[in-house]
Order: structure tokens, then sequence, then C-alpha cells
């Protein structure tokens, strides 16, 4: 029984995402017009499955609270905000006052402040990296982040002098030659890969929907 | 019917071929992969954090199913189906996290099947799988708590990240964790290089299938990305050398 049920998930799996990947190559209306179908199916399973997504969210913080496990009162004042958010926004609507107000100044302050967090991370993981690896690629590496920051940030003799044009120009030459044709090599690769994994689910050899 | 592209198709048939040829050249011939170190220091943290008795965090990114940034998580969950039997039998096995609803489900179902598989369903739990945030901060924010309360000593990031991966990776590293963190995208992978010790550089984040030896074809299909490169490579080569000689294309 189990047997064929996984027969029948590859089946669906392999047949809507060969007639999405024909739909790329082959302009037949019928083709194009299925295509554009299980796409927006697929937008719709994916904003069903946000709601499944959270309510796992809230299991594993409610089993949390239950069993008094460490740091039980974060879960706690999870659950307690999901709920009041969801009320308010189920109560009135997404561009309602009372919720862009939740949004402006609890979401956002919260959600910069981890991104200025991350300027101050990368500072010392930038130091951490000198002392940690000290091989040619990680000086180059630090070496290169240094020139392109005196090139881009605001400069001490700012204005037309010497040192900073040269500055500029370095850093236009690092990033637009040399930071581009790595990037383009890297996203090569990167492309590739993704292709094949693709591929990979196509053919029934990775099957992430489970046997 | 209007009109077929045979380029594009033809390329998507080159890529099917060589995945046969180099399955069935493997089979004759099987070719040794240059050393990543951190795959292959990846097992040997698995297997120290299994007996010590402490936690695997899977990371599958905070990228969608239905987007194209899902292909880094579609190789992070082949990469859980042969790290989640290892943890199995351990009293804490590993946790998958995400930052999708449907890439939950997914690895909800990957750490069920390699269950089933090691023949230990009796322990998988459905909360193994968990969502820890539906926006990239939401999902970072999440992270300390993880691994405050869960023991995690091995902390793996296999999936699609921003600038958030890198936060995410950094909070592992502080706490003396093994970190592995690998991405798709160029920016991030470098802020990846310069916080964790092991990172994933371009299209190795896609190579775990093949380190791990899940099967022939992921070993295969290592081996037609290298096949490719080289053809777009000398492809490119030869257009460059055509139009200095002042032949146009």
């Amino acid at each position: 029984m189990k047997f064929r049920a996984y027969f029948v998930w590859a089946a669906v799996a392999v047949g809507s995402g060969i007639i999405v990947l024909l739909g790329y190559f082959i302009d037949n209306p019928t083709i194009i017009s299925l295509r554009l179908a299980f796409m927006r199916w697929a937008v719709l399973l994916a904003a069903a499955s946000l709601f499944l997504g959270l309510y796992n969210l809230l299991k594993v913080h409610w089993n949390r609270v239950g069993e008094q496990k460490t740091g039980w009162l974060y879960s706690a004042v999870l659950i307690l905000t999901f709920l009041v958010s969801l009320v308010l926004g189920l109560m009135f609507r997404p561009d309602n006052p009372v919720i862009l107000i939740l949004f402006t100044y609890v979401q956002l302050p919260i959600e910069t402040s981890l991104m200025g967090l991350l300027a101050v991370s990368l500072l010392v993981a930038g130091f951490r990296l000198v002392s940690r690896r000290q091989d040619l690629s990680s000086l180059v590496f630090v070496g290169t982040a240094l020139l392109v920051l005196l090139g881009t940030g605001p400069w001490i003799a700012a204005g037309e002098s010497v040192v900073n044009i040269l500055f500029g120009q370095l850093t236009t030459w690092i990033s637009q030659v040399w930071a581009s044709a790595g990037a383009r090599g890297i996203l090569l690769g990167v492309a590739l890969g993704a292709i094949l994994s693709g591929l990979r689910v196509l053919l029934v050899i990775d099957r992430p929907y489970g046997d | 019917m209007s009109g077929i592209d045979f380029v594009g198709l033809g390329v998507l048939l080159l890529f099917l071929i060589l995945l046969l040829i180099f399955t069935f050249i493997n089979r004759r011939r099987p070719v040794e992969f240059r050393k990543i170190a951190a795959f292959e220091d990846l097992e040997t943290a698995i297997e120290r954090a299994v007996e010590a008795g402490e936690r695997v965090h899977f990371s599958l990114g905070t990228g969608s199913v239905i987007g194209s940034d899902s292909a880094p998580a579609l190789s992070g969950l082949a990469m859980l189906s042969h790290i989640a039997p290892m943890t199995s039998m351990s009293d804490k096995p590993v946790v998958v996290t995400t930052g999708d609803g449907a890439m939950t489900k997914l690895a909800q179902e990957t750490l069920r099947t390699a269950y089933d598989k090691a023949k230990a369903s009796v322990q998988y739990r459905p909360t193994y799988g968990r969502l820890l945030g539906p926006t990239p901060f939401s999902y970072v924010a999440g992270i300390p708590l993880l691994l405050d309360t869960e023991d995690v000593s091995v902390h793996v990031l296999v999936g699609s990240f921003g600038v958030e991966g890198a936060l995410a990776a950094d909070i592992a590293q502080r706490q003396q964790a093994f970190v592995l963190a690998g991405t798709d995208d160029v920016q991030s992978q470098a802020l990846l290089y310069a916080t964790v010790e092991n990172s994933l550089i371009g299209e190795e984040v896609f190579a775990g299938g093949a380190y791990f030896d899940i099967s022939p074809l992921h070993r295969a299909s290592l081996r037609v990305q290298d096949a490719v490169r080289l053809l777009i490579v000398a492809a490119i080569l030869i257009g460059t050398l055509l139009r200095t000689l002042g032949v146009s294309l």
C-alpha cells in the first residue's frame, strides 16, 4: 500500500514538473495554460502551508511552555504576541492604523536592530578571520574588504585629493573587474548546481516529498 | 502550436544524456572528488555530538519552495536524508528549521522517510521539523533560543540565505559549535566565509549529496556540473578569441 502511495506522489511531482518545464520551452497554448494553472496552485498551496507552519511554530512553543523547559518564558511571550497580532489582524484589516503601529513600532525596529547587529558581527568576524585562518586567501579577503571600504566610505581627505581619487579608482577596478569576474564564475557554478538539483527531483532521485 | 525553443530543450537533453553517461562511467571507473574539509569534518562532528548526547541543528534557510531560491534547500534536504539516520537513535536527534511553511513540511517528510529507513519510526516527532520564523530576521531571532535550550553542538546551514545567514552562523560560531554553512547567494557566501570556519563556496552547496554518496546519480550529477562548466569555459574562451580576431558572431 505504501509502495503504491509513493508511486502516486512521484508521478504527480514528475508529471507536473515536466509540464511546467516544457511550458518554458514549447510555445503551445495548452501547455502554457497548464503551466500557469499549476503555478497558481503552487502559490495557493504555499500560502496554505504557511498556516501549517504557523501551527507547527505554536505547537513547538506550546510544548516548551507546558514542559517548563529553559527559556519557556520567551515561548510564552511568542504565543501571546502571536495571538494578539492574529486577533488584531482578523478584527481590523492589514492596512489598519492599529496593525501599522505594530509593524512600524515593533517589528520594523527589531528587524532594523538585527541588521545593525549584523554590521558589528561582520566587523568582529573580519578580525576573527585573520586570527583564525592565517592563510593567503584570508589575507586577500580582508585586504580587499578594507580597500573597498576605504574607497567607498567617507574619506578623511574628502574631495579631489589624489589619495581619494586613487582609492576610488582602485575600488572601482576591484569591484568591476575582479569581483564581477569571480561572482560570475560562482554564479555559473550555482546555476549548474541548481539545474541538476531540479533534474534530480524530476528524475525521482531526490524525493523531498517522502516515500 | 507557434514554436519550440530547440536550444533550451537541447541543453536540457544534454544534461540528461551526460547524467546517464556519467552514471554508467562511475560504475566502471569511480572518480575521486577533491577533498572538501567542511564535509569531511561534518561527519566526525555529528558522530561526536551523538556520542556526547548533544543535538545537531540543520537549517534549510529562509527561502521558499516555489521560488528560484529553493534549489539549495533541495540539496540540503538530500544531505538531511543522510544525516537524519545518523542521529535517529540519539537522545537528541537532528532538529531541522526553515523559514517557510511548505519547506517545513518537506523537512518533516524527509525526516519521516529517513526514520522509516533506519527502522526508528517510533522515535520520529513532527516537531523535529520546525518553522522558526516566517521572515528572514524573525527566523534569525529564533536561533539563539534554539541553541540555548536544545544543547546544539553541530550547526549545519545549507539553504537559501540572505545577509541574515551570516548572523545565524555567527550566533552559533560564538557558542563554540561546529558550523558548516553554504548558500546560493554570492554576497552571503562572502559573509559566511568571514563568519564561519567551514563555509561552502560556489557550487559546493550542491555537492553534499555526492560527497555523502547518497546515490550514484548524485556523484554523476557533480561530474555533469564539471563537464558542462568546462564546455561553457571553452565556449567563452573561443568566443573571446574570435571577437579579438575580429570575427563577428
